[in-house]
């Protein structure tokens, strides 16, 4: 049965974008599949919003972008992460790791614990 | 971004049908999920950022727009700058066609002269610069750095076309010549080896000397033309920019003029130049045109001791020192726009604490510093460029009219124009002086604070203490910079008047000065005679003689002996002395006082004992004290006889009013043959001497129809001395001029604004008790801090600056009191003038009104 896709909470896809391009140079079509195949079909990114979030961490510096030919020897710009973008990544996961798990435990707190 | 985009979608086709879906519905589906491309690119290109260009178009498209809406403000810089930047053009435009642009000859950096150089004592004019005939061989023949080596003498003579007579430039050449230049002749051909003999009689002439006698060159050769009295044939014209030298019109083989001197060491009678071989630098030609004179020095002591040779590109040669002369303006001239770019910086400055809240607003709105400061620079290069086109096609008159006042000494001038690489250099100062004037402002308004400025209430602008420092600086540059102009231009019109009050050792005014050759050099010496008795005769003509070279034209210099020749004849350590040829009558007619002894008289011809008159330099220099009278004299003239001295007459400033006289030696016209074939009719008039030219013609042409005549009065020729000086004494002043309006505009203009600016606060000290005359104080003490330290600076810089000017000053020196005191006290008074009108204003200032006014 297939699982209802979430929406994205703000400010997550750049981070998304990040960690699939940083398992291997990906171009945008890919970035999206790869999304999808990570977060086990569960993260739907608006394919509209996906682009211009690809222009502007590489205008930031984030990821570079390269022409290359695709798999099935199509013409397609691939993005790799830049050493900053590496860094961006680590930094954006450790935060979002102390958040959800801020959120986490508070949403289990108990009357007890109060 | 669109590829990109596209290939997405074809992926995911692909994809689609891959897994089952129908072509059609599967490129359907895979539009609507991806939604809107338009949207997404977009989305792109603001995630991207505004191009730089998009962004250099709309900053030029807002530069226009504000220009537009504040014309009056537009005109003032646009004015200011076009002033400035047209006046860099005209002169510039003369730099490059004197200094800049090469000569017109293939290859021209390899042509070079060789000159004569004289170790113990400096070149006095292009005379000693010449080469001897023997000295050249030797070079030529044992040198290896050249392709070409020749030499040259050129001189004005009379040339029979048809039947009239006329002066032209001839020049006679060794067969290298045109190798050297590298010219061919467009029509008839070069000159054979027969046609280089002894004797032969064939001449190339110019384009523009066949143009002017035949019509076009192609019908020039075969014609025949009269010259030193005998038949030449033209056999080839040169193409039409080559007349070297001096505008030369017809070229001779110098092989076909028997020459007595071209054996002798000693004289010095020609130019050499040379093409250096393509790999050959002139340092590498220099070190071997060395050696070799040292050689020569070894080998004929008598002559050649003490003697150089000198290597100079032709171009310098050519420019000599009108190069130091142009830079100087050049200089000057850039001052002025430095001031220009003060005055414009001042204004846009006021303007932009004007707009410190729309920058504000803009930079609340997201824009940049970057981004502001780059407007800004679009602004200013925007009024650049608009002032830089104005002011170009002024220079267009500016270049003109400094040609038209530039001394004819000035080589090159007809070529100066507005040209490419002109308008090349004024874009350059375009964008240059754009960066100089509109980057402070730029940067001091960006850093305004948006929070703070917005919350100021409109209206009511923010002068930051750093805006008005700011001004002040621009307005203390000004003042100096002008204080350094002044300067120089109140020392070079101090040197011109002081130049104008030396006597010069005879009397230019009331003298017409006939140049006259007759085409027979054997009959010269008759028809001079003849012309000088009708002459005598003419009314309202009070005396008459005649001269090889008018005073200041010096034609020939040599060496001179007293009482006895040396056994070895050493001309490198003889002392030298201007020679000059006169007819009996000449001093009185000059005006140079006869001190001793007697003039010339008729009975002084060949055949009688031979007599000299010397100067009182000449006697000063050789006998001391003692009488020189009846000494006998020996010259490296035209022979080594020894001459009787008969008189003694004052000094004559031959190399004009900044230079000292020199030992000279007056010899009769009819004892000296070979030197009288060309002499000037100089004569004093009661009346206008001007109006006895053309009678003087008629009589010169009654006794010998083949004459060739120039008429001129002493005081025009005595006016080309003062050419130079006046040029860059009356263009440096003007500067200076324009400098000064600059700045008291500068002065005023902040002066007036700063008390706009303070009205509030002026009200409220007014308010609290001060007075009218409190105030007016406290402005002109303020205004009087600014110009009083651009002042100081300004002389301190001067002080510097016009050391530089040392070569151009004549008993001035460039720490002279006077000038200084001068420029501070116009400075001082003018400047008190543009601050004391504003301020008065501020002492006006209605208190209640000022205080409600927001």
């Amino acid at each position: 049965m297939a699982k209802k896709p979430a929406d994205l909470l703000p400010g997550t896809l750049d981070m998304l974008i990040l960690k699939a391009v940083s398992l291997k140079p990906l171009h945008g079509y890919g970035v999206l599949l790869r999304i999808a195949q990570i977060s086990r079909d569960v993260l739907d990114v608006p394919q509209g919003s996906l682009y211009p979030a690809l222009y502007r961490l590489e205008h930031q510096g984030l990821i570079n972008a390269e022409w290359g030919e695709s798999e099935n020897k199509r013409r397609a710009k691939f993005y790799t992460l830049t050493p900053a973008g590496r860094k961006r990544l680590r930094d954006e996961t450790a935060s979002w790791n102390r958040l959800v798990s801020a959120i986490a435990h508070s949403l289990s707190a108990t009357p007890d614990e109060v | 971004m669109a590829d990109e985009m596209r290939a997405h979608l074809e992926m995911r086709v692909e994809d689609l049908v891959t897994a089952g879906t129908p072509r059609t519905e599967a490129e359907r589906r895979a539009r609507v999920e991806f939604g809107s491309i338009d949207g997404a690119k977009e989305g792109c290109r603001q995630a991207r950022g505004v191009s730089f260009a998009d962004a250099l178009r709309q900053d030029f498209r807002y530069a226009l727009r504000g220009l537009r809406r504040s014309p009056g403000f537009a005109l003032l810089c646009v004015g200011i700058m076009a002033v400035g930047i047209g006046a860099n053009t005209a002169v510039f435009s003369v730099v490059n066609a004197v200094l800049l642009k090469p000569l017109p000859y293939r290859d021209p950096r390899r042509i070079v002269t060789l000159s004569n150089v004289v170790k113990t004592r400096p070149a006095l004019n292009a005379l000693a610069k010449q080469v001897s005939v023997p000295d050249f061989q030797d070079w030529h023949d044992q040198s290896t750095v050249f392709d070409a080596m020749a030499y040259y003498g050129t001189r004005r003579v009379s040339v029979t076309v048809g039947t009239s007579a006329e002066y032209a430039r001839l020049t006679r050449v060794t067969r290298e010549f045109f190798r050297v230049f590298d010219v061919q002749p467009v029509a008839g051909r070069p000159f054979t080896a027969d046609e280089e003999k002894l004797g032969a009689g064939a001449a190339l002439i110019s384009s523009a000397y066949a143009r002017q006698h035949y019509v076009e060159p192609s019908r020039a050769p075969g014609q025949v033309l009269r010259v030193f009295d005998r038949p030449v044939t033209i056999v080839g014209v040169l193409p039409q920019a080559f007349d070297f030298p001096d505008g030369t019109a017809i070229w001779f083989p110098a092989t076909t003029i028997a020459d007595p001197s071209a054996t002798q060491r000693t004289a010095n009678n020609n130019r050499a130049i040379g093409r250096l071989k393509r790999d050959i630098t002139l340092p590498e030609a220099s070190a071997e045109m060395t050696s070799i004179a040292r050689r020569l020095e070894q080998a004929y002591p008598q002559s050649n001791s003490g003697k150089g040779l000198a290597l100079t590109p032709l171009l310098d040669d050519t420019v000599g020192d009108a190069g130091a002369m142009l830079y100087l303006l050049l200089g000057a001239v850039g001052l002025v726009l430095l001031i220009a770019c003060a005055n414009v910086a001042t204004l846009l400055l006021a303007k932009a604490t004007g707009r410190t809240h729309e920058m504000a607003i803009r930079a609340a709105l997201g824009a940049s510093r970057s981004r502001i400061v780059r407007q800004l620079l679009v602004e200013g290069f925007v009024l650049a460029i608009v002032a830089g086109a104005i002011g170009s096609v002024a220079a267009v008159w500016g270049t003109r009219a400094l040609v038209a006042i530039a001394p004819t000494q000035v080589p090159r001038l007809a070529q100066a124009g507005v040209d490419g690489p002109v308008l090349t250099f004024t874009l350059l100062v375009c964008s240059v002086v754009s960066v100089l004037f509109a980057l402070p402002p730029a940067l001091q308004v960006s850093q305004v604070d948006a929070n703070e400025s917005l919350q100021a209430a409109a209206g009511r602008t923010v002068v930051g203490g750093r805006g008005r420092q700011l001004r002040d600086v621009f307005v203390v540059t000004e003042i100096a910079l002008t204080v350094i102009l002044l300067t120089g231009g109140g020392l070079l019109l101090r040197s011109l008047v002081a130049l104008q009050h030396v006597s010069l050792g005879f009397r230019p005014e009331h003298v017409l000065a006939m140049e006259a050759t007759p085409q027979s050099r054997q009959r010269a010496a008759a028809f001079f005679t003849g012309l000088l008795t009708d002459v005598t005769t003419l009314p309202g003509v009070v005396a008459a003689g005649a001269i090889n070279a008018p005073p200041g034209n010096v034609d020939s210099t040599g060496t001179y002996w007293i009482d006895h020749l040396p056994k070895e004849l050493n001309l490198g350590s003889a002392p030298p002395t201007v020679m000059s040829v006169v007819a009996p009558g000449t001093f009185m007619a000059l005006g140079i006082p006869l001190q001793s002894g007697r003039d010339f008289r008729e009975g002084d011809a060949a055949g009688a004992p031979r007599t000299a008159i010397i100067n009182e330099s000449l006697a000063r220099q050789a006998f001391r004290n003692s009488d020189p009278l009846g000494h006998v004299i020996f010259c490296a003239f035209d022979s080594l006889e020894p001459m009787t001295i008969v008189g003694v007459v004052g000094d004559v400033r031959q190399y004009g009013p900044a230079r000292e006289a020199s030992p000279e030696c007056y010899l009769p016209y009819l004892q000296h043959g070979f030197n009288n074939a060309t002499l000037s009719i100089v004569v004093r008039t009661s009346g206008d001497p001007g109006l006895l030219a053309d009678t003087m013609r008629q009589k010169a042409h009654e006794r010998s129809p083949d004459v060739s005549v120039k008429a001129t009065t002493m005081d025009v020729l005595v006016g080309e001395h003062f050419a130079a000086p006046r040029f860059r004494a009356v263009l440096v002043a003007l500067f200076g001029a324009v400098a000064l309006c600059l700045a008291l505009a500068g002065i005023y203009g902040v002066m007036a604004y700063t008390v706009a600016q303070r009205s509030r606060e002026i009200g409220l000290r007014m308010a609290l008790g001060a007075t009218a005359q409190n105030v007016l104080w406290m402005m002109l003490r303020q205004g009087g801090q600014i110009v009083a330290a651009g002042l100081l600076i300004g002389l301190v810089g001067a002080a510097g600056m016009t050391r530089l000017l040392t070569t151009f000053l004549f008993e001035i020196r460039p720490n002279d009191g006077i000038t200084y005191a001068s420029v501070v006290a116009l400075l001082g008074v003018m400047s008190t003038l543009a601050i004391y009108f504003p301020a008065r204003r501020s002492s006006k200032v209605e208190p209640l009104i000022a205080l409600r006014a927001d």
